[in-house]
């Protein structure tokens, strides 16, 4: 055959065209982006002029990989951050997966009491936004050495609270592994649902012991899972701004990402360029060493068996006590942020929480000149609605392109399994994933300041927002859409070539009817992630593109830390009655797009 | 008149080769099963057919009219090959009824809705399946989905239908059943059918022509019967008929003319062909294939040897004979059976005894053994 003639039969078929397009676009704006990132690291800028004696706006430099590496200053810029970044990163992972792993494992597992309750309830600290349980920390637990008012442990017991438990590594490590442990859960839990409990069984037949079970047979099954588990917590964990923003920088613990922001938003984005390079490398790194443990034989997270009900391990006695602790320390993590919002928005005078110090004036108050620079309450601030119309907006236009971009890549990339080019995009669409976000947002910074061609510079516009959301939230649309395929025979739509019924009837009609809760999860990942993201749009908006999570921020530096838990009392509640809503009505759920069972 | 035609039809997939340059003429209202073990390329064969795999090379005519061709690029989509298509897992949309389900093809093709709603009430009535239109495809049995696929196949009357494997989900009385009705089926349509099975026996009872492939390459095209009495190589020989075929290793030497004296040790036989004389080299390598029926038991059989083990299944009586190290099965009709241990006498009596060579694995000829 004649290559015009393949050619064109190749390009028949919807998948391969589907293949080609997202190829060439993944690649622009993902791939293309790190070399306009390394060019940035070796460029003069306008803010650096000063600096980098007698060179011009665009001039080559090596400047500042030296001074970020190799000056007396680099133990302050990068050695220092990047050593708190792993170790914020570790510490993470290690609460994360222990938590994570053992409510897993008694939810499956043993018999415990109020299972559903307890799941549904340990998911929750993964959809509110990160910060949720960082600024609840505060509220709870600052202290008055800093400066600022007392907390409310400090108001309520006079016990003044240490520096390292109210500030730094500290509750950085435990707000963050509360917020990963349900990712843990729900991918450590999926494998031992999964989990054919023949095989545990068998070796129950053989006389061993429990114990014995669980750590021959059990524990090495889940252990790639596990390992994998570990990798994306610690990447995420590493892309983490906005917790170690509020835990960290009163006591000026510097993390990469806070760093970065510092020297991208400030005089030296050069630096910052290099530390968004370097996170990159760490998160490609572990994408590498994380598809060699999935693709390698010793990987069985695609084990399903038939789960008949393996027998649950009795806690006996420690049925009630254990069971009514695990629900009311989840109990505490998720209802008591919520009230301290509430109650932090009610109080004129920060630190004072006598009845008569309570107000409405954040809320519904019109604004008096003593108080916030006559910033109007909340549900009566335009500025606030625009912001909140804006977040609005980019979660949904976001969930709407990352969601059908990700069925479409999905399907194309189910059919064409095994062939280089579906590798291709399937990696592609998922490399966003392990780019930290600040750094990604640098990315975008970068590569759209300017004139790209037929593109015009987007910095400054809604669309480069709704482009960069789409791009970083693809993973979880594809991710789901993939696993739907999978599961769809190939002859269900070929039933319907033979038919005549064309490709669009076939996937509004056949297709996505069949798999819709899995692809509509595509579509609710992505729009609760945007609803709350902050690093990813924060080197992005301007006064004008202004979103409710980058406005509570601004907000919060600025010290009028009412408004900053309204504000956020509004997005938690926002957040999670949209994921309640759309999970009741449609079955979609936010499990599937992670990658759970 | 729908026939088939394939030319030089080649697929590969990367570097393995899953169909080697087939050439296939299927006629009108023909039957054909394509037949051989896993990995033959059968199932792939008939999806370049009905356009859902595109050949790496060749040409295929249906109709008389070019459905594909690598030179000439040529690529006419499934559903504009007027075909149907019947899948292993029967591909029913599982949210749509099983009246949904066949009408949908209708609808698509702008079918007036009394016109759908008549053709589809005549299907379900056709296949027996009238009570279950409203419910689900997961609310029916194996047996009932696989009547559904039937009449969403039949839906659009198609002249051409393809089947992959349907039976073999379904269990073996289900499956004895099904049979007589695709047969039914056959007639009742007056269509052309194409089968694919790995099932020798599937093929030889439903097909009026068997296609026999092996990694690729076209093995044997004829009927039924011809494949099983004159197969042309050892592969097919082996491959058709149940119990297999007893193969003798032995060595040839031209005697009278035109018979072949065959040594194997300590068994001496003399083969006598049916039709032309053959020459062997002597001392040349041969295989003799003896069908189990034709190896008699009988008081005066001129063999005489132990038996091995017994298989009676009532209608009929699988026994192994051990003769000199040597095994060989027959089959004896009528529920008889035997004891392990016990002296028989047999004997040779068909001319339908085949000898091939052994290192080409032809079929060199068929005769009588004394």
């Amino acid at each position: 055959m004649n290559y015009r003639n393949r050619l064109r039969s190749f390009l028949k078929k919807p998948h391969n065209i589907i293949l080609v397009s997202l190829a060439f676009i993944l690649i622009y704006l993902t791939i293309i982006p790190i070399f306009t990132i390394i060019i940035d690291t070796v460029t003069v800028h306008q803010s650096e002029l000063m600096r980098v004696k007698g060179s011009r706006v665009g001039d080559f430099t090596l400047y500042h990989w030296g001074k970020v590496l190799f000056s007396s200053a680099s133990r302050k810029i990068f050695y220092e951050p990047f050593l708190n970044t792993m170790v914020v990163a570790f510490g993470t992972c290690f609460v994360a997966i222990t938590l994570g792993g053992l409510v897993a494992w008694l939810v499956t597992r043993t018999n415990l009491m109020f299972k559903g309750i307890i799941s549904t309830l340990f998911i929750f600290p993964y959809i509110m936004p990160s910060w949720t349980l960082a600024m609840a920390w505060l509220n709870f637990f600052k202290n008055s050495r800093v400066g600022g008012a007392p907390g409310l442990f400090t108001a309520l017991t006079g016990i003044e609270t240490a520096n390292w438990f109210a500030y730094g590594p500290f509750p950085i490590i435990v707000v963050l592994g509360l917020h990963y442990a349900p990712f843990a859960y729900i991918l450590i839990g999926g494998i031992l649902r999964n989990m054919d409990a023949n095989l545990e069984e068998a070796a129950l037949i053989l006389k061993a012991g429990r114990g014995r079970i669980m750590r021959k047979i059990t524990i090495p099954i889940v252990l790639p899972a596990m390992l994998s588990t570990f990798l994306l917590v610690f990447s995420s964990a590493m892309s983490a701004f906005a917790v170690p923003a509020f835990l960290g920088t009163t006591v000026r613990y510097q993390v990469l990402t806070t760093q970065m922001y510092r020297t991208l938003n400030g005089l030296n984005p050069g630096y910052g360029y290099i530390m968004a390079l370097i996170m990159i490398v760490i998160g490609v790194l572990i994408l590498g060493i994380n598809q060699k443990i999935v693709g390698t034989r010793k990987s069985f997270t695609t084990i399903t068996g038939k789960s008949s009900n393996i027998s649950l391990i009795k806690l006996r006695g420690f049925r009630g006590l254990f069971s009514g602790i695990l629900l009311f320390m989840i109990s505490l993590v998720c209802i008591v942020p919520l009230i301290s919002f509430a109650v932090e928005s009610f109080i004129i005078e920060p630190g004072n929480y006598s009845f008569s110090n309570f107000t409405t004036l954040f809320w519904v108050g019109a604004g008096s000149p003593d108080i916030a620079n006559s910033e109007p309450g909340i549900l009566r601030n335009a500025t606030i609605f625009k912001g909140l119309w804006n977040s609005v907006r980019l979660s949904i236009l976001v969930a709407f392109f990352a969601g059908s971009i990700g069925i479409l890549a999905g399907y194309a990339i189910v059919k064409k399994k095994g062939s280089k080019l579906a590798t291709l995009v399937n990696n592609l669409a998922f490399f966003p994933y392990l780019m930290p976000s600040m750094a990604f947002g640098a990315i975008f910074l970068s590569m759209f300041a300017v004139r790209r061609g037929f593109i015009p510079p987007l910095y400054g516009t809604f669309a480069l927002l709704v482009l960069v959301g789409v791009v970083k939230y693809l993973p979880f649309a594809s991710r789901a859409s993939v696993g739907a395929m999978h599961q769809l025979s190939n002859e269900i739509e070929e039933a319907g070539i033979i038919q005549g019924i064309g490709w669009g009837k076939r996937m509004m009609r056949i297709i996505i009817p069949i798999q819709k809760s899995s692809f509509l999860s595509g579509y609710l990942l992505p729009f609760i992630s945007s609803m709350r993201e902050l690093s990813l749009f924060i080197l992005l908006v301007t006064p004008s593109t202004r979103i409710l999570t980058t406005m509570l921020f601004q907000y919060d530096e600025k010290g009028w830390s009412q408004y900053a838990n309204a504000i956020n009392l509004l997005i938690v509640l926002f957040v999670v009655i949209s994921n309640m809503i759309v999970t009741k009505v449609t079955g979609a759920s936010i499990d599937k797009g992670i990658g759970g069972q | 008149m729908p026939e088939i035609i394939l030319k030089n039809v080649t697929k590969k997939f990367g570097k393995s080769i899953a169909v080697d340059n087939l050439n296939l003429k299927i006629e009108d209202r023909e039957f054909v099963t394509l037949l051989g073990p896993s990995g033959c390329g059968k199932t792939t064969t008939l999806r370049m057919i009905a356009g859902l795999e595109t050949p790496t090379e060749g040409e295929i005519y249906i109709d008389g009219k070019c459905v594909f061709s690598s030179n000439e690029g040529i690529d006419i989509s499934p559903d504009k090959r007027n075909v149907g298509f019947l899948f292993q897992n029967y591909a029913l949309w599982p949210h749509m009824t099983v009246y949904k389900n066949i009408s949908f093809g209708l609808e698509n093709m702008k079918w007036e809705k009394d016109r759908i709603k008549e053709r589809v009430i005549k299907l379900l009535e056709m296949l027996r399946i009238s009570e279950y239109s409203n419910r689900y495809p997961s609310e029916l049995s194996g047996g009932q989905q696989q009547r559904v696929a039937i009449a969403r196949t039949l839906a659009t009357g198609p002249k051409i239908l393809f089947m992959d494997e349907p039976l073999s989900n379904l269990d073996a009385k289900l499956r004895m059943e099904m049979r007589t009705e695709l047969k039914r089926l056959h007639t009742e349509t007056d269509s052309t059918f194409v089968y694919v099975t790995h099932d020798q026996l599937e093929a030889m009872t439903l097909s009026s022509k068997i296609c026999l492939l092996k990694e690729g390459l076209l093995q044997q095209f004829e009927p039924p019967l011809d494949i099983y009495h004159n197969p042309s190589n050892f592969f097919v020989a082996d491959f058709v008929g149940s119990p297999t075929m007893n193969i003798l290793e032995v060595k040839g030497e031209n005697v009278n003319l035109d018979e072949v004296k065959l040594s194997n040790g300590k068994i001496q036989v003399l083969f006598i062909p049916k039709s032309s004389s053959i020459t062997v080299q002597d001392g040349q390598k041969l295989l003799l294939g003896i069908r189990p029926e034709d190896i008699s038991i009988t008081e005066n059989g001129e063999n005489e040897g132990t038996i091995y083990s017994t298989l009676p299944s009532g209608m009929e009586t699988v026994v192994k004979i051990e003769l000199d190290g040597l095994i060989l099965t027959c089959v004896v009709f009528g529920g008889v059976d035997f004891n392990i241990g016990e002296k028989v006498k047999f004997s040779f009596n068909s001319d339908k005894n085949i000898l091939f060579d052994k290192k080409s694995e032809r079929n060199i000829a068929s005769g009588k053994l004394i």
